[in-house]
């Protein structure tokens, strides 16, 4: 069973431009996907569709094999939540806590309910001591694990991150991304939208996105193989790969043995 | 002529609650022709507030900021024309493209020059060299700035500021959210403006990938003091990189790890993938 279904999903704004072309992806449980591509490639479109926020011209998506419908999009949402870019356009609540219980209040849980989970989930990404304060006074980072505390409050196991560590400067963006791994180590399935090729090293499984149809995709030693498409897609491999791919002939062949398996660590 | 700051300090207040000192006796000139500036720090070093002093938009707690012969202090002075002095820098905010609000490109680009009473045919004169400058065609003047991708949004909110001409140009963060090849063109078409103009181009950035490769200076800001002010090269040389807050380049990355695994002959201060590769290269014939 697969916990995400996309099936020949077309979607457009207008009926001129095609933004997403015949998309099939499938994402299992548990699974890390990195969904890259440049900008404009269709890839928050994407994600926008996968948690029913925008509608698909053509095509389906199923969440647990539910397909996603009018009927049915209250229900999911509490199966598949989103993290945004702009950690300010999403907050609601005037304060952390408030926050937190946003999505639980839509989704009618009891008082006592939303209570502890607050606290737990709080407490789970390291914001308990922020609960009573206003979201502006928080740091880029710790706003963005409030926002994750807010869906995994609602008892979500699929968790959409649509370019939330862009924003974040290089020490927030590598302790957000530490966060992440460890949701994933608990089970999570994590869809990652992004285009920062350093950010995809952790993801099971690669999509590269271009123009809105699925240009590539594989785990990461196959998608590196294909470094003309890669780069067709506007995006660039990680460098110590684009170090290796510029070094020909046998006697340089230990060092580009040693520059792929740096590559591919995380 | 350019910008001076003398031992300026500049103090957030929250009321009762008190203040948080954003930036802290900084003293440093910046030249009106021919710099290309890295300003960097981690994130609440002060950056955008020092950014904000270079055209009189933050005034100084205390110390002062020569603007093109103009003192800013902590006092407002009545003989000088603010207005008139923020003609001489423009500052590029971060995330430009939230700002377009036209209906035309043309009509966004010329918003800057109308409200400094330049006249409605200047303007447009100037919104088709600003547009040009930027990389874009013509075409693009009468297009919806809505309409337009994230990278061609951020060239047509950089081209209104182009076209008040003004002498030194300052940018917030210009390349964040931008695709990688979005980003190196972005900063290409900067150093091209910079060669082509002689104007002196300041970048506030968290890339340390582009300010090795770009900047010919960089300004090093960590928790409001200024520790660092000199050229790239040097500065990835320095053992305080880490306690600032800053990282390695990838290309430095990479050759160092060379280097210690297989104990290589090479200088790994190398910028770009294309000079780390001839590096490696030389380094075998060694």
């Amino acid at each position: 069973m697969s916990k995400v279904k996309v099936e020949d999903l077309t979607f457009s704004y207008n009926q001129r431009k095609m933004i997403l072309k015949n998309i099939n992806l499938e994402v299992q449980k548990g699974e890390w996907v990195a969904i890259l591509g440049h900008n404009g490639s269709g890839k928050s479109t994407l994600a926008k569709t996968m948690v029913g926020l925008l509608e698909p011209a053509a095509g389906h998506i199923y969440i647990d094999d539910i397909l996603l419908s009018e009927e049915t999009s209250y229900e999911l949402r509490k199966k598949i939540g989103i993290v945004f870019q702009n950690p300010d356009n999403q907050f609601v609540g005037v304060t952390v806590k408030d926050d937190i219980a946003f999505g639980m209040e839509n989704l009618c849980f009891s008082k006592e309910e939303m209570l502890e989970n607050i606290d737990f989930f709080a407490k789970k990404v390291g914001v308990f001591d922020y609960l009573d304060k206003e979201p502006s006074l928080l740091s880029g980072g710790q706003k963005q694990r409030v926002a994750i505390a807010g869906i995994l409050a609602m008892k979500t196991d699929i968790i959409i991150f649509d370019e939330a560590t862009s924003m974040l400067d290089p020490y927030a963006r590598e302790d957000l991304m530490k966060y992440i791994k460890k949701l994933h180590e608990d089970g999570l399935t994590i869809i990652m939208i992004t285009h920062d090729i350093e950010e995809a090293l952790f993801a099971d499984k690669l999509v590269i996105l271009k123009e809105g149809k699925i240009l590539l995709e594989g785990d990461k030693s196959a998608v590196f193989h294909q470094p003309r498409l890669f780069e067709d897609a506007n995006l660039e491999l990680p460098v110590a790969l684009r170090i290796s791919n510029e070094l020909d002939g046998a006697e340089f062949s230990a060092w580009k043995e040693y520059l792929w398996a740096y590559s591919l660590e995380k | 002529m350019g910008i001076q700051f003398r031992k300026v300090s500049h103090e957030y207040s929250f009321g009762q609650k008190g203040f948080f000192q954003a930036i802290n006796n900084i003293t440093l000139s910046i030249e009106e022709k021919n710099e290309f500036i890295c300003l960097v720090g981690h994130t609440g070093s002060g950056k955008s507030t020092l950014a904000q002093h270079m055209n009189a938009l933050a005034f100084p707690t205390s110390g002062e900021v020569e603007i093109f012969g103009s003192i800013v202090s902590s006092k407002r002075n009545k003989k000088i024309h603010y207005n008139d002095l923020r003609k001489h820098v423009g500052l590029v905010f971060q995330f430009p493209e939230y700002q377009l609000f036209e209906e035309t490109v043309e009509k966004d680009i010329m918003f800057g020059p109308m409200n400094f009473k330049v006249s409605l045919e200047d303007a447009k004169t100037e919104a088709l060299k600003a547009i040009k400058q930027v990389g874009l065609n013509e075409t693009y003047l009468k297009r919806n700035p809505f309409n337009l991708s994230g990278g061609e949004k951020k060239r047509v909110s950089i081209a209104g500021i182009l076209a008040m001409n003004p002498d030194i140009l300052v940018l917030d963060e210009p390349t964040s959210g931008l695709d990688p090849q979005g980003k190196r063109q972005l900063m290409d078409l900067f150093k091209q403006i910079q060669e082509d103009t002689l104007k002196t181009i300041v970048i506030i950035t968290h890339d340390m990938d582009l300010v090795y490769e770009y900047a010919n200076r960089v300004i090093v800001l960590n928790d409001g003091d200024l520790v660092y002010d000199g050229n790239e090269e040097d500065l990835f040389h320095k053992e305080e990189l880490a306690s600032w807050s800053l990282n390695v380049p990838s290309t430095i990355r990479v050759l160092q790890r060379l280097k210690t695994q297989f104990n290589l002959d090479i200088n790994p201060f190398q910028k770009t993938v294309e000079q780390a590769s001839l590096e490696l290269k030389r380094g075998m014939n060694r």
